[in-house]
């Protein structure tokens, strides 16, 4: 029953991917004072790029082809590791979050190679930067982590998750609010979103993730765009899950979990238009600012770490 | 004293390997004979493969005596640290003696072959030497042999003058760090009186805290010099790319584990931990060589250099989960202490793996391009499928990709760094957490390092006449870092396989050890994420599309060259501006003719690294001993009256000193 | 009146958490006017912990203070320096003479300093530990405002900061000064700011910019 729950879980993460894209995109719309597309186009766009053919560039080797499979399947499995209606996950295992954190990285890896492939320089220019931006972004994910585990006694992010869940939801605790801090600057780093990169520029020298997947089309990249949506998701629903998780099923009751449900789309809601508007509301950094960006939320989840030590609420 | 049949295969290694093969291979031409030897060089290292396992697992013990024949005492004794690392070099030897096969035939002349396959021979046995040594002699000698054998090998490569240097240096710093070692054994000798490792082991209790305090300061400078800490590394960038490829991986791969091998015996089994400020010292070196080998290796665009940066690193990364070790042996959790260590030791094992899979790598694109700089390869995948396949498997491995090995020994040493938060009460616990943000550091700049060597070289077009020419190497080097690559991609997936057996063996060294089954569950889950990968990726490829091949659109321009790709040296370039207080660039731009500014002939751009240890450090330390020198020259003077005076002087003395001892 | 009793109480308990976050905020913020914002955001949960604790203690006096700073603090002094800056016309850009990221890390060593500072002095005032490390946090953050700024403008801003952190560390180890003391010290204040004010438009009118760093021209 627990594996079946989790199984869902992770479905709904990587179904609703595109929703969650859309509602973003739609709230942008909104403030940018536009009417905006409908909160299911990305279902429509991945359809439509199924049915397209896939065009390959000449130099493209084996790497190219592969890559966007790869790239999906680990993905799949990030979604895997993070709860969503009761306090545990599919793949859930003690010290799973540095496995959560290197899968993505791996994605991260492969994607960058397939840039390399495509013979051109936006894709060499994308992987470069992508590979200044996820060496300094790993170590504010891992130290938020780190924190937060430390604070909660537990090793796996469903243990953490279900401590959360016992604490009083008023008893906000400085290492909570400085982990939060430094764990939404390191999502907006990881997924590509402003203001660290833009993700509807049209302008190549001011493409990260864009520039890498410049030279992929039709299913490969529907699945491209799919995962990078998935990843968003899994992202937003960690914040949800670690910092919020109030109103999830602690006992397998199918009642608790046809609540936790609605209360988790409230939460995850929350957080959409949080991110809609600090995109809306930000410029995008100078890629040269990029790492002052990304050294603050380190600072900040290393002064979240030491306060482990002396404050342990 | 009577051989057991393990004894006797263990005898049958060394002798194949020391004795026998060499002078086949150096005495004879034909090829039979040759291949002959060669077989029997594998054969024997797979032997040598089965004592280790049966050493390890089932703990059988090997002690072959032959203090009879020789004048001090030489006794070989394999218990399961040695056993461990006698695995990693039987295990390595096989796939580049295969690769060997097919390379050294290829490159050299006849009469440097036939040195390069003895030197090669004894070169794996000078380190079986060390790694099984149960004696302090024995042990030195074969830290010698490892020496002058690879300095023997890297003046075969090559007899320039800036070879000759190169390996001057090396034999330098080299003997400095013996002297060391040997000083950190004599400090034993008045308590165990003899240098057998039993007695020492026995008698390391009586041994006072100041000795113990210079015993553990010398056997770090000394193991330290030979494993590449910084600032005593300065001799591996410009050693270990210019010998033969082989010879490379072996030197990267294996020789500078017999310095952790060596730092291991001598810290967790002679001292039983060491001071108590010796972890945080252990901790701090490594955090600085982890961080400064990336840096640098990010900065080099001659693959073998920037390989040999990236071993810097790698070792910084075991000494790192040394030092916590430390830490805890020091704080009395051995539980934790246990963990670290096995994390260490089993980096090692893996850095062995994928090192000499990515120097045996550049062998085959030196052998297809001749040339290793990045700048001049590209497009080598489509050339070389078989070669690319397995140097991207050593590159995720590097990288610390999941699935891949270096995941799984990063992610043992990540685990008992979190569990530093144990220690409460002691500076550790806030140390060690934040080691986690730095060691996550390292990790993420070693991805971007092995994205700019694969992408570069492998991927895109190629950017020189030499890699449009490649063409794939023969099949016994392609069979040699095939094995390479499967190894680490077994480890990667089935980590539980070792780090059960690792974690629960290492009772004898720190006693106490062995956390509960559920601290380990992630070997569990590993599997079941390759599972889904994989099936996710094979489902999403079979599904039917249709696709074409399109010329890439170049904004209009006639056709993209190569030269329009990114380089090795731009890709790099945001992290070398980032770091670049650590990097010091030196740049000068020449204009020719400088008066016209606008309309230049040719534009010269040069970029140096100019933060030196040698300037720094090494130059300062030299200058000492050659004025020392100069000094003392002043006795010398020529005048053989002046010398009868000396003797005359000396009788006076030792007159005098006689007349006082009454 | 269950419910304020609880808030205050949990306002009592967490302030200081939200006090840090000012701080970090503070010393990465490039813009004069973000800066002026949070202030004003820290002078409101300092008036709002003086509520809190005249609540708790029934202190009369305690109520007038949290008005007090309310009214100057909050809306005045920030509108005054909102003014100000309209008036200099400056560039509301500031250059820092550290990098946020440095920034960032010398803020972190200054809360972690000012919590090992007050280790053990919290046990004989039976006051919990962040109550006495918000202030020495906020005096040093104060501080180094001062030093690492360009612009007169910041300078006048940390020394505001720095009297903030007096001002609570008053507050949470006596439970409130004399109210004539708080009265004379507000007075202060406000005759401060308002030569300062003056002295920024003639440094601004003579050198034609408020930027510190080049009164270095002014050497002998």
């Amino acid at each position: 029953m627990k594996t079946a729950i989790n199984i869902i879980q992770a479905l709904l993460l990587i179904l609703g991917a595109p929703l969650v894209r859309g509602i973003v995109a739609r709230c942008k719309a909104f403030l940018q004072r536009r009417q905006g597309a409908s909160i299911f186009r990305p279902y429509s766009d991945l359809a439509k790029l199924f049915r397209k053919e896939d065009l390959l560039p000449p130099t493209a080797s084996i790497v190219f082809r592969f890559v966007p499979f790869l790239l999906f399947g680990t993905t799949i499995c990030v979604a895997a590791f993070v709860p969503l209606v009761q306090p545990s996950a599919l793949l859930a295992s003690r010290g799973d979050f540095f496995l959560f954190v290197y899968l993505l990285a791996m994605g991260r890896f492969f994607l960058s190679l397939g840039g390399f492939d495509g013979g051109s320089a936006f894709g060499g220019m994308g992987a470069s930067r992508e590979a200044l931006i996820s060496s300094l972004a790993e170590a504010p994910f891992l130290l938020s982590f780190v924190a937060l585990a430390i604070l909660a006694s537990h090793a796996d992010i469903a243990g953490i998750v279900s401590w959360t869940q016992q604490q009083n939801i008023f008893n906000i605790s400085a290492v909570h609010m400085l982990a939060f801090t430094s764990l939404a600057m390191v999502v907006i780093a990881e997924t590509g979103r402003m203001p660290v990169d833009n993700p509807t520029t049209h302008l190549e020298l001011t493409m990260i993730h864009e520039g890498m997947v410049l030279e992929y089309s039709g299913p490969r990249l529907a699945l491209i765009e799919w995962a990078s949506a998935v990843k968003l998701h899994s992202m937003l629903a960690l914040l949800v899950a670690l910092f919020f998780p109030w109103g999830m099923a602690s006992s397998l009751s199918v009642g608790g979990i046809f609540l936790a449900l609605p209360l988790y789309g409230a939460k995850v809601s929350v957080l959409m238009v949080l991110l809609a508007v600090i995109e809306s509301g930000m410029a995008k950094l100078r890629m040269y600012l990029v790492p002052d960006f990304l050294g603050v939320a380190s600072a900040v989840s290393a002064l979240a770490v030491i306060f482990t030590m002396l404050d342990k609420r | 004293m009577p051989l057991g049949s393990i004894d006797f295969a263990f005898c049958f290694l060394l002798a194949t390997l020391g004795i026998f093969a060499p002078f086949v291979l150096m005495a004879s031409q034909a090829k039979k004979i040759r291949v002959f030897a060669i077989a029997l060089i594998v054969a024997s290292n797979i032997i040598g493969c089965f004592v280790a396992a049966l050493c390890f697992w089932r703990q059988s013990v090997v002690f072959v005596d032959v203090s009879r024949f020789t004048p001090f005492p030489f006794t070989l004794g394999i218990d399961r640290l040695s056993a461990l690392f006698l695995l990693l070099i039987c295990t390595v030897a096989v796939p580049v003696t295969i690769f060997s096969a097919s390379y050294v035939d290829d490159h050299y002349g006849q009469r440097r072959q036939n040195w390069i396959w003895a030197f090669l021979s004894l070169f794996l046995v000078s380190m079986i030497l060390v790694v099984t040594a149960s004696t302090g002699f024995a042990f030195l000698i074969g830290w010698e042999l490892m020496t002058l054998l690879s300095a023997g090998l890297v003046l075969l490569e090559g007899d320039s003058p800036e070879h000759r240097h190169n390996v001057f240096l090396y034999l330098l710093m080299m003997h400095a760090g013996a002297a060391a070692v040997i000083g950190s054994f004599l400090l034993f000798l008045p308590y165990s009186h003899t240098l057998d490792f039993a007695s020492i082991r026995a008698t390391s209790g009586v041994v006072p805290a100041g000795i113990r305090m210079l015993v553990f300061s010398l056997a770090f400078l000394g193991f330290g010099t030979k494993a590449g800490l910084i600032p005593l590394h300065i001799w591996l960038p410009r050693a270990h790319p210019i010998a033969p490829s082989p010879v490379s991986a072996l030197m990267s791969g294996v020789m500078l584990k017999t310095a952790v091998y060596g730092f291991v015996r001598f810290v967790f089994d002679f001292l039983s931990g060491g001071p108590w400020w010796s972890g945080y010292v252990v901790l701090l070196v490594a955090a600085v060589t982890g961080l400064l080998g990336i840096l640098y290796a990010l900065a080099e665009n001659d693959l073998k250099r920037l390989l040999a940066y990236s071993s810097v690193e790698n070792v910084g990364i075991i000494f790192l989960g040394l030092g916590t070790s430390m830490i805890f042996l020091a704080h009395s959790a051995p539980v934790w202490a246990g963990l670290a260590l096995a994390g260490a030791l089993l980096h090692a094992f893996n850095h062995a793996m994928f090192k000499s899979l990515l120097f045996l790598g550049s062998g085959a694109i030196s052998k297809a391009t001749q040339t290793v700089d990045l700048e001049e390869l590209g497009g080598l995948q489509s050339r070389m499928p078989v070669t690319g396949a397995t140097m991207l498997v050593a590159c995720c491995s590097i990288a610390g990709l999941p699935l891949f090995n270096g995941f799984v020994s990063e992610w043992v040493i990540f685990r008992s760094l979190l569990a530093g938060a144990v220690l409460i009460g002691t500076k550790a616990q806030v140390i060690l957490p934040l080691m986690v943000g730095i060691l996550a550091l390292i990790g993420g700049l070693a991805a971007a390092c092995f994205v700019k060597v694969f992408g570069v070289a492998f991927l895109g077009r190629p950017r020189s006449e030499a890699a449009e020419q490649a063409q794939e190497v023969p099949l016994a080097m392609r069979a040699g870092m095939s094995l390479l690559a499967a190894a680490c991609i077994v480890i990667g997936v089935f980590p539980g396989l070792f780090l059960r057996p690792l974690v629960s063996l290492l009772q004898v060294f720190v006693p106490g050890a062995g956390v509960p089954p559920e601290t380990l569950s992630i070997a569990h889950i590993i599997p079941i994420t390759a599972a889904i990968v994989l099936g996710v990726t094979i489902a999403v490829a079979f599904v039917k599309r249709r696709e074409r091949v399109v010329r890439t659109w170049a904004c209009g321009q006639p056709g993209l060259t190569s030269r329009m790709q990114y380089t090795a040296t731009v890709f790099s370039k945001p992290i070398r501006f980032v770091f670049s207080s650590v990097y010091r660039p030196n740049r000068k731009i020449d204009r020719l003719p400088s008066d016209q500014a606008y309309f230049p002939v040719s534009v010269t751009y040069r970029s140096v690294r100019t933060t030196s240890y040698e300037k720094a450090i090494y130059r300062p330390i030299a200058e000492i001993v050659l004025s020392a020198a100069n000094q003392l020259r002043r006795m010398q003077t020529g005048n053989i009256q002046v010398y009868l005076l000396y003797i005359f002087l000396t009788l006076v003395l030792l007159l005098a000193f006689l007349r006082f001892q009454q | 009146m269950g419910l304020v009793a609880f808030a205050t109480g949990k306002i009592l308990s967490s302030f200081s958490v939200f006090l840090f976050l000012t701080i970090l905020l503070l010393v990465v913020s490039r813009r004069f006017s973000t800066s002026v914002m949070l202030f004003s955001v820290q002078s409101a949960i300092i008036a709002a912990e003086a509520f809190a604790t005249g609540f708790r203690e029934r202190l009369a006096a305690a109520y007038v203070v949290a008005a007090l700073i309310v009214l100057i603090k909050v809306i005045a002094i920030p509108c005054a320096f909102f003014g100000l800056a309209n008036h200099l016309k400056t560039s509301s850009d500031m250059k820092a003479s550290t990098t946020p990221t440095q920034s960032v890390f010398i803020a972190a060593a200054m809360i972690y300093l000012s919590y090992a500072a007050v280790q053990s002095y919290g046990l004989s005032v039976h006051v919990p530990d962040d109550a006495l490390a918000a202030p020495v946090a906020l005096i040093l953050t104060g501080a180094f405002l001062m030093v690492s700024r360009n612009k007169a403008l910041m300078q006048m801003l940390g020394l505001l900061v720095l009297e903030n952190g007096i001002f609570l560390a008053a507050l949470t180890t006596t439970f409130g000064m004399p109210l004539i003391i708080e009265i004379g010290v507000f007075f202060d204040i406000l005759i401060g700011l308002l030569l300062m004010g003056i002295f920024a438009f003639r440094i601004r009118d003579t050198f034609d910019h408020l930027d510190v760093s080049k009164l270095r021209r002014l050497r002998g």
